[in-house]
């Protein structure tokens, strides 16, 4: 999609009486404001009422629901789960998918079948995923099978230990986005032309300097694109607590924001309640979106 | 220094791959092997590879792979074809109009790309409740048009500012009806994008897992995601078997990607790094 948008200025001819056209428009808008437009401002008005399943009869309580959700302490610890996945999300991937990109930008069959091998995550569904590493984390599972092999006494409870099983979740996750930072980051490097780095070269310029100065500005897209992807896929976080803890162990230790209104609103009964958290759960959305916009306007990154 | 890192680097490479690699070649060879091999010899190669895992989710009595199977191939080529079709056209209209009210309608559609389902599920079963599309496939299918419409107009409205207008015009002035000049002379040209949307709407709609469960239902049959997940209870100490279904059931799409990679990772890239 290279260069933006073109509005051209049209004369006369076919598109003049573009209201007839707008028959062309109608069929994806209309499913668009039917079934998410109307979703987005109905979930907006439930939050402000005390509907639930048995009681459709809901009654305006105005901030209510925010006050109980402020109020209650589960859904602190809910923002915090989801802020913990969220930062390790971002941040692992990111890492680690640079340094991989780095050592695979080789254009030969070797280098492109290892990249293919960390792409395959990234285009499995995230419960194919999760039952994989289910298997694989269990107490009796590979994992502790091969640890105890290596001498290792207590192997950890990946999954069922309220200490350790979000970060479990959490780098399964990165696991499965690692591919995709991977790719967009060649894409970035192979961006940069071979000129500048000659030129670096010629002055003198050593590997760190050459990777700061030539390097790092021309992969600041790729940067932005990764960026976002992961907050977005970590923030929306749900299958995998599904199936591999169900928001346990203990009292809602690996609860993600999107797991608590699903439990709540679809699976449940407190529609009003779990409205007003999705709602929050929107607002964080519209501002990360915002931010993202503001940041792809400076860097004048061409969508 | 540097050259000895040149030799380095190959067997680092494949070190660190082999590594990453290793939950899915559990999967792989694990569906391969009796359930007692799994647990004896987990990193083993199958000795000999046993069909009897593939075999059993094949020949369920209740038949479920193959209707889940059946079900995910219906809702994806539906979604996919329908969303190509809608976003491409609302797109061009979009982009070549000169109507006020088309610069709001893409920034309304543009901030619809973000949302999670989770927030907006609710609400959605209670209108597809309202028209009676609840537990249906086309319910699952007009869910997903509806959801993934703003990626397709996103696609397509960035890549026909760049195709110039002349084309169409000059099209427009020989007469032809304008379903046809989209059709034959407005379409074609957007093959490229088209193929990007069709490669990335497959994999995502061919993966959800939250609307077909909750839309769908239990009464209405499943998809291959949702089967895994069910079947999950069932085969919880029979992991060869479970490897076997979530092996079949992520088998097409990544057929889909092989055929396509060149194209999936262009589209990935397109444009958006320079």
């Amino acid at each position: 999609m290279p260069g933006s948008p073109r509005h051209h200025p049209v004369q006369g001819g076919w598109l003049r009486r573009a209201r007839e056209f707008s028959g062309f428009a109608l069929p994806g808008l209309f499913l668009y404001a039917v079934l998410v437009l109307v979703p987005i401002v109905w979930t907006i008005v439930l939050g402000f009422t005390d509907r639930t399943r048995f009681d459709p009869q809901a009654n305006r309580v105005g901030l209510g629901q925010f006050g109980r959700l402020v109020q209650d302490g589960q859904f602190w610890l809910v923002l915090k789960n989801t802020s913990v996945v969220t930062a390790i999300v971002v941040i692992v991937p990111n890492v680690l998918g640079l340094g991989i990109a780095l050592l695979l930008n080789r254009e030969t069959v070797l280098y492109r079948l290892l990249r293919s091998v960390f792409f395959t995550p990234v285009i499995l569904s995230g419960i194919v995923v999760s039952v994989i590493w289910q298997s694989l984390l269990r107490p009796d599972g590979v994992l502790n099978a091969i640890l105890v092999d290596f001498g290792v006494e207590s192997a950890p409870r990946w999954l069922s230990d309220p200490g350790i099983a979000l970060f479990s979740i959490s780098g399964i996750l990165c696991w499965q986005m690692l591919g995709f930072c991977v790719v967009v980051y060649i894409a970035g490097l192979n961006s940069v032309p071979k000129e500048l780095h000659e030129a670096a070269l010629m002055d003198g310029a050593g590997r760190l300097r050459r990777f700061r100065s030539v390097t790092w500005p021309m992969i600041a897209a790729a940067v932005t694109i990764n960026t976002v992807m992961l907050l977005i896929s970590g923030f929306k976080v749900y299958e995998h607590i599904l199936v591999l803890t169900n928001g346990g162990p203990g009292r809602n230790t690996t609860v993600s924001i999107a797991f608590d209104v699903i439990e709540k609103g679809v699976r449940g009964d407190r529609i009003g309640f779990a409205a007003a958290e999705a709602t929050i759960m929107l607002a964080v959305i519209v501002a990360i979106t915002a931010v993202v916009l503001r940041l792809l306007q400076r860097r004048e990154v061409h969508l | 220094m540097r050259a000895r890192f040149e030799i380095v680097r190959p067997v680092f490479a494949v070190a660190l791959t082999a590594l990453f690699f290793f939950p899915i070649y559990i999967v792989v060879t694990g569906m391969l092997k009796p359930a007692d091999e799994i647990q004896s010899s987990p990193l083993g190669l199958p000795a000999p590879p046993t069909g009897e895992n593939l075999g059993a989710v094949f020949g369920r009595e209740d038949g479920l792979f193959w209707s889940a199977l059946l079900n995910s191939v219906q809702i994806t080529v539906l979604s996919v074809v329908l969303l190509t079709l809608s976003s491409a056209m609302l797109a061009h209209y979009l982009v070549r109009s000169k109507a006020r009210w088309t610069k709001p309608a893409l920034l309304m559609l543009l901030s619809g790309l973000m949302i999670p389902p989770a927030v907006i599920l609710q609400p959605i079963t209670q209108v597809l409740d309202a028209v009676g599309l609840m537990n249906t496939l086309p319910g699952v299918v007009l869910s997903n048009v509806a959801y993934y419409l703003p990626f397709g107009v996103f696609v397509f409205s960035g890549f026909i500012g760049t195709v110039p207008v002349d084309i169409e015009e000059a099209a427009s002035i020989d007469g032809a009806s304008r379903l046809r000049l989209f059709w034959q002379v407005v379409f074609p040209t957007l093959r490229p994008a088209a193929a990007s949307v069709m490669i990335f709407l497959g994999v995502w709609v061919w993966n959800d897992f939250l609307s077909p469960l909750v839309i769908l239902g239990p009464e209405s049959g499943t998809t291959v995601t949702v089967g895994v997940y069910r079947s999950v209870g069932e085969y919880s100490t029979n992991f060869g078997t479970l490897y076997a279904f979530s092996f079949l059931a992520s088998l097409p799409v990544l057929l889909f990607f092989a055929a396509l990679q060149k194209q999936f990772v262009a589209g990935l890239t397109a444009g958006s790094v320079k």
